[in-house]
């Protein structure tokens, strides 16, 4: 007994090894991450403060950065304007998106119709090409649809560009789930339509609620596409407004561009911290080819 | 209730040919089960008859009418899955509910309904449960009672048994056949169990890739194999198969012989023996149709005993054939009589019920 009990002995480093690598992982993680904290801690600290001094540190604490909030800035357009219309262009965005790829990534999933593989290996090229190279020819349609300088041209713009994507998605959700539910539809009376609306549609809420994250996001962050295709103050977007407070012609209010800053991201926190859940059955759902 | 009447059948998807020129009748009322292992076709026929697989080829009749181009909804059939297809997001009673609120039935008709089947069926008190919430027994029946709720006047089963645990297998398998019974609905019962096929149905269409091998009752399948493939798949243990015999004539008498063993065929059999018959055949004997004797007997087959299976009731002998390392044969053995491994021993078959295939077509000769 005596003898097989000394040969479990361990040193030191071998009963916690496993502890020692979470440790060194962890510290790793931390030191990548820093920069990104660092570079919200200051957001939030500046856009409440005076002054800063050495980096960090608050002169006086303060609300005058968020003066923009109640008062008319010389300048700017009103920000309750601008936010509203960052709120339509992200759930226009949105809600076309969804109701397009809903429909669209079903007859990706279940139809075999001539093209579809090669419509698939398009969607993914398309994917990959940056719209930014087909700025010119953007300019040309909207301005020859008369959609140029106005908020629903960015909207349909935004939204054309996402669907492939969302609709790839959504193929994946449909994927996962199982013909015979299908069938079991068909077989108990109902039409495809009616068995899509009733049994498909309510089996995908999850891919519809990431498609509707990525797609609301990326309207609410659109800045290129505002910046290049509004030209009036009242149609600008928050991203506009940012890049309006460090723009060419007055001096860089570090104050207002932090609060402004802090007041644009909030509503993607708020809209995170409520999906998450979702976004972690993208892995599960969507990759499924 | 309509019978089923399929004609010429054939279904391919893309070059391949899922299903190959089928011709089966169904009678009213009448309880079939289609057989085969994976991917023989089976499961194509019975997507086709609910009318979610278009025909390649042929034409499949209810009653007298042809049903070929019409849609599922319009057909009045109840099915079964192998997997339930219960649909996640509803409840129990909206999932049995389903098919009639699509007739649309007032709501105290749907309840009326719903609750008499749930009933029937013993799961009334799970109606406000989700499928994920109750065991897989009572998912078989939840998806039972959405398909018979609506008083179809053809049942269709795809593998219902499959998913659910042996004992649970056997007494659903007792409760459908009663319940077909009960109800005679015309019913077509998918699976690649025999056991189950022999059991329920009053006919069995044994399929093997893509066509219909054999349509007959249990007994006709299990007594009159048409080919090595039925033989070999229908019974459990399957039939065990001894080859390269040569048919041989002497005198009066008509001998199987390999080697020093020497069976001669009674003579009410070797009249139905054919005018031409290959120069060696298989002989198939069913593990009952072995007697298992411990010295030489006329038409024994000597070998040694490999090993002992019991199954409690009776015990299956497996012996391995002298000269014929390969032929493992699986005897049931008489109750009472032990045997130990290594014990040599003769196998004597019971000629009266030796089956003869054709080794080159695999065709029942005798």
């Amino acid at each position: 007994m005596s003898k097989s009990s000394s040969s479990y002995r361990l040193t030191f480093f071998q009963r916690n090894s496993q502890k020692i690598a979470q440790a060194v992982i962890i510290t790793i993680l931390v030191l990548i991450t820093l920069p990104i904290i660092v570079g919200y801690v200051w957001l939030i600290v500046r856009s409440f403060s005076e002054d800063i001094v050495h980096g960090f540190i608050p002169t006086k604490l303060t609300l005058k950065n968020w003066r923009f909030l109640w008062q008319e800035m010389k300048g700017y357009p009103n920000i309750w304007q601008t936010t509203l219309n960052t709120f339509l262009l992200a759930l226009g965005v949105m809600a076309i998106e969804i109701a397009i790829t809903s429909m669209g990534g079903y007859v990706l999933s279940r139809y075999d119709f001539p093209g579809r593989s090669a419509m698939l290996k398009f969607i993914l090229v398309l994917h990959a090409f940056p719209a930014i190279s087909l700025m010119v020819a953007i300019f040309y349609v909207l301005w020859n649809i008369g959609l140029l300088d106005k908020l629903w041209g960015i909207i349909l713009l935004k939204a054309s560009l996402e669907i492939p994507w969302g609709s790839w998605i959504m193929k994946g959700f449909y994927d996962g789930i199982p013909w015979e539910l299908e069938w079991a539809g068909l077989v108990d009376g109902y039409g495809r339509m009616k068995v899509w609306a009733k049994i498909m549609l309510p089996l995908v809420k999850p891919g519809m609620a990431v498609t509707a994250i990525f797609a609301f996001l990326s309207g609410w962050s659109e800045f290129i596409f505002v910046y290049t295709f509004i030209f009036s103050q009242k149609t600008w977007t928050l991203s506009r407004y940012v890049m309006g407070i460090i723009g060419d012609y007055r001096f860089a209010d570090y104050g207002l561009l932090a609060a402004v800053g802090l007041f644009y991201v909030i509503p993607s926190i708020i809209f995170f911290f409520f999906v998450s859940k979702y976004m972690i059955k993208l892995t599960i759902g969507g990759v499924k080819g | 209730m309509p019978s089923i009447r399929v004609v010429n059948f054939s279904k391919y998807f893309g070059k391949v040919k899922a299903v190959d020129n089928v011709s089966f009748e169904v009678e009213d009322g009448e309880f079939v089960a289609l057989l085969g292992p994976s991917g023989c076709g089976k499961t194509t026929t019975l997507l086709t008859l609910a009318g979610i697989y278009k025909p390649t080829a042929g034409e499949i009749y209810f009653g007298d009418q042809l049903v070929n181009d019409v849609p599922p909804k319009y057909r009045n059939i109840g099915m079964v899955f192998q997997n339930y297809a219960l649909y996640p997001h509803m409840s129990v009673f909206e999932n049995i509910a389903f098919p009639l609120r699509a007739k649309k039935l007032s709501k105290e008709e749907i309840t009326k309904k719903v609750k008499t089947v749930a009933k029937k069926l013993m799961i009334d008190q799970l109606l406000d449960r989700k499928p994920m919430q109750i065991s897989g027994g009572q998912q078989q029946r939840v998806a039972l009672a959405r398909a018979l709720v609506k008083e179809p006047e053809i049942l269709l089963f795809d593998e219902p048994l499959s998913n659910l645990d042996a004992k649970l297998r056997m007494l659903m398998r007792a409760e459908i056949k009663k319940l077909q019974s009960d109800l005679g609905i015309t019913s077509v019962y998918v699976t690649h169990d025999q056991a189950e096929a022999m059991t329920m149905a009053s006919r069995i269409a044994v399929f093997s890739m893509g066509k219909l091998v054999q349509y007959g009752t249990p007994d006709e399948i299990y007594d009159h194999p048409k080919n090595m493939f039925v033989a070999a798949f229908v019974g459990n243990p399957p039939m065990n198969f001894l080859k390269d015999f040569s048919v041989v004539s002497e005198g009066n008498s008509v001998y199987l012989q390999r080697g020093t063993s020497k069976l001669r065929l009674p003579d009410s059999r070797k009249g139905s023996l054919p005018e031409v018959v290959p120069e060696k055949v298989v002989v198939g004997v069913r593990p009952e149709d072995f007697r298992i004797e411990r010295k030489e007997v006329d038409n024994g087959i000597p070998g040694t005993v490999y090993v002992l299976e019991p199954l409690g009731r009776d015990v299956i002998v497996n012996v391995r054939v002298e000269n014929h390392e390969d032929e493992i044969t699986k005897i049931f053995a008489e109750p009472g009589e032990t045997f130990k491994p290594n014990e040599r021993v003769y196998i004597v078959p019971n000629l009266e019920k030796v089956h003869l295939f054709d080794p080159e077509t695999e065709e029942t000769i005798l």
